[in-house]
């Protein structure tokens, strides 16, 4: 994008794009781990996981402060209007996947300290769905970096394939459940976890809405694959 | 990204308005002004017409000594030396040497671009041909000018265009090392694009001297300012933040006029 | 309104038509007035060029007058014209331009100076033979300073201060507020002001008011009658430059002169026709310096008026 007038506006708007990155990363990391943790049944990395939430709390507010100062004092127009509007809804979805990366490592916790291991199938599902999203999760990001709507299009796409996979999960684990109600408490806290990882797949496809409205100008969402596939053709 | 801004208070001052009245005659334009003005910053005024920012502005260099019936109350203190500007036994020209004024339509006087430059300089007694170039060549390179001009330095001011006439008059105001630089509405007789250079310009300039800019367009202060006061009949009502005015006001009357919600 | 009916435009043209023939009535009436003064003007000269055409010569410049009307010349007339405008110049110009500048720029607003710009702008329309009897009075007998080129230049000095003073506020006026307080601003004292922005931007005006006035001052004749100038001067008065140090001298200001108007009045009121002929022609020649000043005050005002844009 060529420059601004005013150098102070262009560094101002630099700054945004290099924190919502780096809380993409935060949180990055922080879902990776809490997946780490609950696959390796870590139970000093859930700790630690929920701790550092606080960070990812801290950035979605000094985001908030800086895009309030932005239209304040820049009166942005267009792209970059478009751009600040979007960076403040894309820091809310990045803080909820923050929140959901904190409740697996909860739920990881609660888990190890019950005690039964058990339902080893479904963990290495559950595990899998996570890396999906986790992956989702970084294609996002570096759609957001380069604006670019073909990839955040794809990222949508990968949201429903999330979602079968998590009705499909849920399927067994009831199956599992019905066979040996003992096991019932832990299956519920994986498929409280399925059910998180499930929403990061749903905030992810929230974020790939706000890349498509910065670089296209249309708002895409409630409109279903179909519809958004539409509108993107549309110059 | 925002620096945890200090108190106010903690901010290196560069002059102070204590108590300030300003009488025209009989009437009573600036009732009892009291504020800061914070080194190497730019605090810019606002104010519907008639409020008196003009007034106070033109108070800091003594404009109106000039004209007859004009009566200062109270101070302006400028620091580091302490000194009242607004006291009677204090020479207007020392004061007029120490602050410069770019003012709202470009001034250029009827003569060549370099004697512009160096006016300030000729009336301290400076001759010296390559003082007088080297201190022209320095202010035409801080006003952004230097290069559409140096080969054409004794061509009639009025030569150029309005956006470099206005930044002829501030490499003018420069070209004297002020403390303080005053803009009365500067860009007001200027398109939107020269606008934004001067404001670029304006941004530059704030490193190296304090700045006070009066102007009637809310959106340039909250551009190019980092403090604001907004004036209303002669009162200052708030001062503050620039970010603060713009979000979060204090005072609803300031929210009112920011917000158009005004009459 | 619905769009007007053919009927209405057709009205409308009409009318259009009757005020427009107004327009050209008065048009023409505008240019009869002008030329009927031109065509005075011009034919006066016309005539006064063919009565004198043939005594236009080199010697009509370099003779003194003489009983002789073939012999008669207009030497001592210019030369004493020209000295006296030399000292109308020197003191008229200096005082008339500090007045101005000290009314404009110093003279606080009270009421006792707007008394005197009132009175600056009357003295403008006294009849000139009032200054021939202030000037007899004063400098003549209360001074003492005879009936000379010098007490005729004081005398047209006073008489065309008034304008330069009014010619110079004028130009003075003309500068907007914007460069003083931009000089101000900078840091000027009012003298350093006035120095470097009032005197050069006033220039054009000033030149000009002292071109007119000079322009009226040499065809003046009765002041300078009543101060006494002679009507008949074989001789020059001795020349300001001379060849042994200090290579000026001041006699000349002592001198009895006489000056162009006096020497046509002088001709006009003798019935010899070749006399006639002398007056037409020395006529012409000061209507054409006249017009000579006043073309050069013309160009210079335009000269210097270029780089001044407001």
């Amino acid at each position: 994008m060529s420059e601004h007038l005013s150098k102070q506006f262009d560094s101002e708007l630099d700054s945004i794009r290099a924190h919502v990155t780096r809380m993409g990363g935060l949180v990055e990391e922080q879902l990776r781990g809490a997946l780490s943790a609950f696959g390796e049944s870590d139970h000093e990395l859930s700790r630690l996981i929920i701790e550092r939430d606080k960070g990812v709390d801290e950035l979605e507010v000094a985001i908030d402060t800086a895009c309030a100062n932005i239209v304040a004092r820049r009166q942005p127009t267009a792209i970059d209007l478009r751009m600040v509007m979007a960076v403040s809804k894309t820091v809310t979805d990045l803080e909820r996947i923050g929140d959901e990366a904190k409740k697996i490592a909860k739920a990881t916790r609660k888990i190890i300290e019950r005690g039964n291991g058990g339902c080893l199938a479904q963990v290495l599902q559950v595990r899998h769905m996570g890396e999906q999203t986790a992956s989702m999760l970084h294609e996002i990001l570096d759609a957001f970096v380069r604006l670019d709507f073909a990839a955040a299009a794809h990222v949508v796409r990968r949201d429903k394939e999330v979602d079968q996979h998590f009705r499909a999960t849920v399927r067994q684990l009831i199956t599992y459940m019905m066979e040996d109600p003992r096991t019932i408490s832990s299956a519920l806290d994986v498929i409280f976890i399925a059910k998180s990882i499930e929403r990061v797949g749903d905030h992810c496809k929230n974020i790939a809405e706000d890349v498509i409205y910065i670089a296209k100008g249309r708002d895409v969402r409630h409109l279903g694959l179909k519809g958004l596939v539409r509108e993107m053709d549309v110059p | 990204m925002d620096p945890s801004r200090g108190a106010i208070s903690e901010l290196p001052i560069k002059a102070e308005v204590r108590n300030f009245n300003f009488h025209y005659g009989e009437f009573h334009a600036l009732k009892d002004v009291t504020m800061p003005l914070c080194e190497r910053k730019v605090t810019a005024l606002i104010g519907p017409s008639g409020c008196g920012k003009s007034t106070l502005l033109r108070s800091f260099n003594r404009m109106h000594d000039l004209y007859a019936g004009n009566r200062y109350g109270g101070e302006i203190i400028l620091h580091p030396d302490q000194t009242n500007l607004l006291d009677p036994r204090v020479d207007p020209i020392e004061v007029r040497m120490r602050l410069s004024m770019v003012f709202q339509k470009p001034n250029p006087f009827p003569k060549s671009i370099y004697e512009n430059v160096i006016y300030g300089q000729r009336v301290r007694g400076v001759t010296k041909r390559s003082v007088l170039d080297d201190k022209a060549e320095e202010a035409l390179r801080a006003a952004a000018l230097w290069g559409e001009v140096k080969h054409r330095l004794h061509d009639m001011a009025f030569a150029l265009s309005g956006g470099q006439q206005q930044r002829l008059c501030i490499a003018r105001a420069l070209a004297t090392d002020p403390e303080v630089l005053l803009f009365d509405e500067p860009t007001s007789a200027l398109d939107p694009i020269v606008t934004a250079s001067i404001e670029e310009l304006i941004h530059q300039l704030k490193e190296k001297v304090t700045i006070l800019i009066v102007t009637h367009n809310m959106q340039q202060a909250a551009r190019v300012s980092d403090f604001t006061a907004y004036m209303y009949l002669g009162e200052l009502i708030e001062f503050g933040y620039t970010e603060e005015i713009f979000i979060k006001p204090r005072d609803k009357r300031t929210e009112d006029y920011i917000t158009g919600r005004f009459g | 309104m619905s769009s007007s009916a053919p009927s209405d435009v057709a009205l409308i043209r009409a009318e259009i038509r009757r005020r427009k023939r107004r327009d050209l009535w008065f048009g023409a009436l505008g240019v009869l007035a002008l030329a009927l003064a031109l065509l005075t003007v011009v034919t006066l000269f016309i005539n006064m060029l063919i009565d004198g055409w043939a005594r236009l010569t080199p010697e009509f410049f370099t003779s003194f007058p003489s009983r002789r009307a073939g012999q008669a010349g207009i030497l001592s007339a210019w030369v004493g014209s020209l000295l006296v405008m030399l000292v109308t110049a020197s003191v008229a110009v200096p005082l008339g331009v500090a007045a101005g500048i000290w009314l404009e720029e110093y003279a606080p607003k009270h009421w006792l100076t707007d008394i005197i710009e009132i009175n600056i702008n009357n003295l403008a329309g006294v009849p000139s033979i009032i200054y021939g009897l202030l000037a007899l009075g004063l400098f003549v007998y209360t001074f003492g300073l005879g009936q000379s080129i010098r007490t005729a230049g004081l005398t047209l000095a006073l008489l065309i201060l008034p304008m330069i003073i009014v010619a110079t506020r004028e130009a003075i006026r003309g500068i907007p507020q914007s460069i003083r307080e931009g000089a101000y601003a900078l840091g000027a004292t009012r003298w350093q002001m006035v120095r470097r922005h009032i005197l050069p931007y006033s220039m054009p005006g000033i030149f000009t008011g002292v071109i007119i006035g000079m322009a009226r001052a040499i065809g003046e004749t009765a002041p300078i009658i009543t101060i006494g100038a002679l009507t008949f001067i074989a001789f020059l008065p001795p020349a300001p430059l001379v060849g042994t140090p200090p290579f000026v001298n001041f006699e000349w200001l002592s001198a009895p002169f006489t000056v162009m108007p006096i020497q046509i009045f002088n001709w006009t009121s003798r019935p010899e026709a070749a006399f006639q002929q002398n007056a037409a022609a020395a006529s012409v020649i000061l209507v054409a310096m006249t017009l000579m000043m006043n073309g050069l005050a013309i160009w210079l005002r335009y000269r210097l008026r270029k780089n001044l844009k407001w």
